[in-house]
């Protein structure tokens, strides 16, 4: 008799949730599904379709309609081994440059904004307002100033002038300083000054302060920079093109370009392999560096 | 450990109107624990940052010692300071924080361990020292900013109010474990507060200050017993000394039925016809109606022991007013609407055990022999 009354019971809580009919419940939840899944596919589907095509043998785009219809490794043996189209040595010139721009961005950023937070001098409002307005205009208005720059600096100085890597470090370097310092002086103000005081009177220099205090504190920011940076020199197509003239020294979007570029011999299955290659070292920074980039985007806010 | 002197030091921001400290005279023995009081933006603080270093001297001298610092930098002063919000870095642990002077100074690693660790026993922050700030207390985190100062042994501490960050409990009891441990290590400190509960309760010697200028430096003793002004009248003692202002003639002043007679030196020294009559809550007592002066209980504060009434004149004494000094919080909480019918709030302390019910009608005379008269005018204090 016992048994049979709890298990009516048991059976009642189920039956009242089971209230809310099929459509109400896809109304309160369901649709997040559906919605997540969309976005899944809209996000996924390029790159597997890139993926196929570069396992494609056929070297067309419109060949590779049907995904993974055909599997080789062909793509990827020419692209390497290639003795024209240097693709190892793309990737070696892409990764100097946007590990060189990364490093040089935050310690430039991160000095310039240091300065402009902690110390007071004759035209620093103008010097961050300028920075400001001068970040309004694109840099494509600049090409031309910067082509007609690095020739004649090449005349001069060879190694930093036109076709040399070090030339287009120099120049992304130049172009990101604004932004960046604009976005670490924001970070650096929410850093108490009392930090910098009590060191101070802890016998600190300002380089004392700055490398040991300051930079431990302010990672997230420095993370974020860097990786913007590298980003963006990463995947800079047109600067590069401009600047770089050998093959010998161009980058991966430079270098995957050739591929394409050439009319009725276009290599698609080619040029894809080398985008897959290419996003790996993103998606790795990306991953390696994730927690520091939600807490340094959002790192204004909390309190440190 | 050293002495400090301000030697007539004047301290002017760019742009700022009036300096915010003037020509500030301070001599500050060695081992003293001198505590600096005032009402906020009276100075105070910036007379701390400058002899820290951290804020520039227009003009006078610092001298520790027999060192002049005026221009030595903040690094080189061998001064510690705890700041407010105790500013420990958020990146290093305990120990690091506590031993980051030492690591400046490249003092080795054992040294260093050795002091951070006796530092750490004084404070009984031994098992915390590997731990973050973040992962302390507030009080802990306090103990720490003061394991900072002490781990260098300075010449001098700095304190900028150091407890206003603590719960009222906590307060209390760091404020004696603060003062005991500074008189044990026999360093000099100069100690920042608005608080002057804890001023009286801390300094060996309390310096009052008001609008960057000082007002009165002496014992908490002397400065409750002999106020040498108005202000620093109004400012000590908690509730706040009453004061009325009245009118002198024949050398007598009227306090509603009494009337009280002025000593010819304190005639003489007199500018106006006005004097301001300050009676502290404590030395007037309930008295025989028609004898002082006659107050209606407003608001009756029951404190166990004692009770504060706090009341307004009954009309009938109304050419007396009480004086408002701004500064004292205490007077102007206690009247948040200022009544213009000559009633304003009096303080009166009486017996805990038999307190006076709100509304009714008490009289209190002072106890003659505590009565502080000040010049209206001037604010100066009479001499006796």
């Amino acid at each position: 008799m016992s048994t049979s009354t709890t298990s009516t019971v048991k059976n009642d809580r189920p039956g009242s949730r089971s209230r809310l009919s099929a459509g109400q419940r896809f109304a309160r939840r369901g649709w997040k599904h559906i919605a997540a899944v969309v976005a899944c596919v809209f996000a996924l589907f390029p790159l597997i379709y890139a993926f196929s095509a570069s396992l494609s043998p056929t070297g067309s785009l419109l060949g590779s309609n049907d995904l993974f219809a055909e599997v080789t490794g062909a793509n990827y043996q020419n692209l390497l081994t290639d003795p024209q189209n240097p693709f190892m040595t793309w990737f070696g010139n892409s990764m100097f440059i946007s590990i060189t721009t990364a490093v040089g961005a935050v310690l430039m950023g991160a000095a310039a904004a240091y300065a402009f937070s902690r110390f007071r001098f004759k035209f620093r409002g103008g010097g961050l307002m300028s920075l400001l307005i001068i970040q309004m205009f694109p840099q494509l208005l600049a090409f031309v100033a910067i082509f007609l720059l690095l020739f004649s600096i090449s005349e001069v100085y060879p190694f930093l002038g036109l076709n040399s890597r070090l030339g287009l470090v120099a120049v992304y370097l130049g172009g990101a300083l604004g932004a960046n310092t604009f976005l670490m002086y924001g970070f650096f103000n929410t850093i108490p000054r009392d930090l910098d005081e009590a060191a101070t009177l802890d016998g600190a220099s300002h380089s004392q302060i700055y490398w040991t205090i300051i930079l431990p504190l302010v990672t997230p920011i420095l993370v974020v920079v860097g990786m913007l940076s590298f980003i963006a020199s990463f995947s800079d197509f047109l600067l590069a093109q401009i600047v770089l003239q050998d093959p010998e020294k161009y980058t991966l979007a430079v270098g995957l370009y050739q591929f394409v570029s050439v009319q009725f011999g276009e290599n698609w299955g080619v040029f894809t392999a080398g985008a897959i290659l290419s996003a790996i070292p993103v998606v790795l920074l990306f991953l390696l560096l994730q927690r520091y980039i939600v807490s340094g985007l959002t790192g204004g806010a909390v309190k440190g | 450990m050293a002495a400090v002197t301000f030697d007539r030091i004047t301290c002017q921001y760019p742009g700022a109107e009036r300096p915010s400290v003037t020509n500030l005279d301070l001599d500050i023995a060695d081992g003293e624990f001198l505590v600096l009081v005032g009402p906020s933006g009276c100075g105070k603080s910036t007379t701390l940052r400058m002899l820290a270093g951290l804020e520039d001297v227009t003009d006078g001298k610092i001298l520790i010692g027999d060192r002049d610092v005026t221009d030595v930098p903040s690094r080189d002063r061998d001064i510690a300071m705890v700041f407010q919000n105790y500013a420990l870095y958020p990146h290093m642990t305990v120990a690091e924080n506590m031993g980051f002077a030492l690591k400046i100074a490249k003092v080795n690693a054992e040294e260093r361990r050795r002091r951070v660790e006796d530092a750490a026993k004084v404070l009984d922050l031994t098992q915390f020292l590997d731990r973050k700030p973040k992962a302390l207390s507030g009080g802990q985190r306090q103990r720490v900013a003061m394991g900072r100062a002490i781990v260098r042994s300075p010449q001098v501490f700095l304190m900028d109010e150091p407890l206003s960050n603590l719960d009222a409990k906590l307060r209390v009891q760091t404020r004696t474990q603060i003062a005991a441990l500074t008189r044990r290590l026999g360093v000099t400190t100069v100690y920042v507060t608005h608080d002057q509960v804890e001023a009286m309760t801390m300094g060996d010697r309390v310096a009052v200050l008001k609008d960057g200028v000082l007002m009165q430096v002496d014992t908490p003793r002397k400065l409750y017993d002999h106020p040498n002004s108005e202000f620093v009248a109004g400012f000590i003692g908690s509730p706040a000394m009453n004061l009325f202002r009245a009118t002198v003639h024949h050398r007598q002043v009227k306090l509603g039925s009494l009337a009280l007679d002025l000593s010819p030196a304190q005639q003489e020294a007199l500018t106006t016809d006005e004097v301001t009559v300050g009676i502290r809550p404590e030395d007037m007592a309930t008295a025989q109606e028609g004898t002082g002066l006659p107050i209606v209980a407003e608001v009756v504060e029951e404190l166990g022991a004692d009770a504060y009434v706090y009341g307004y004149l009954a009309p009938v004494t109304a050419a007396n007013t009480v004086v408002r000094v701004d500064p004292s919080a205490q007077v102007a909480e206690a009247d948040p609407d200022a009544k213009d019918d000559g009633a304003s709030p009096v303080v009166v302390r009486t017996d805990g055990r038999t307190p006076l019910r709100v509304g009714s009608t008490v009289w209190v005379a002072p106890n003659t022999e505590h009565i502080h008269f000040f010049d209206a005018s001037t604010g100066h204090r009479l001499p006796q």
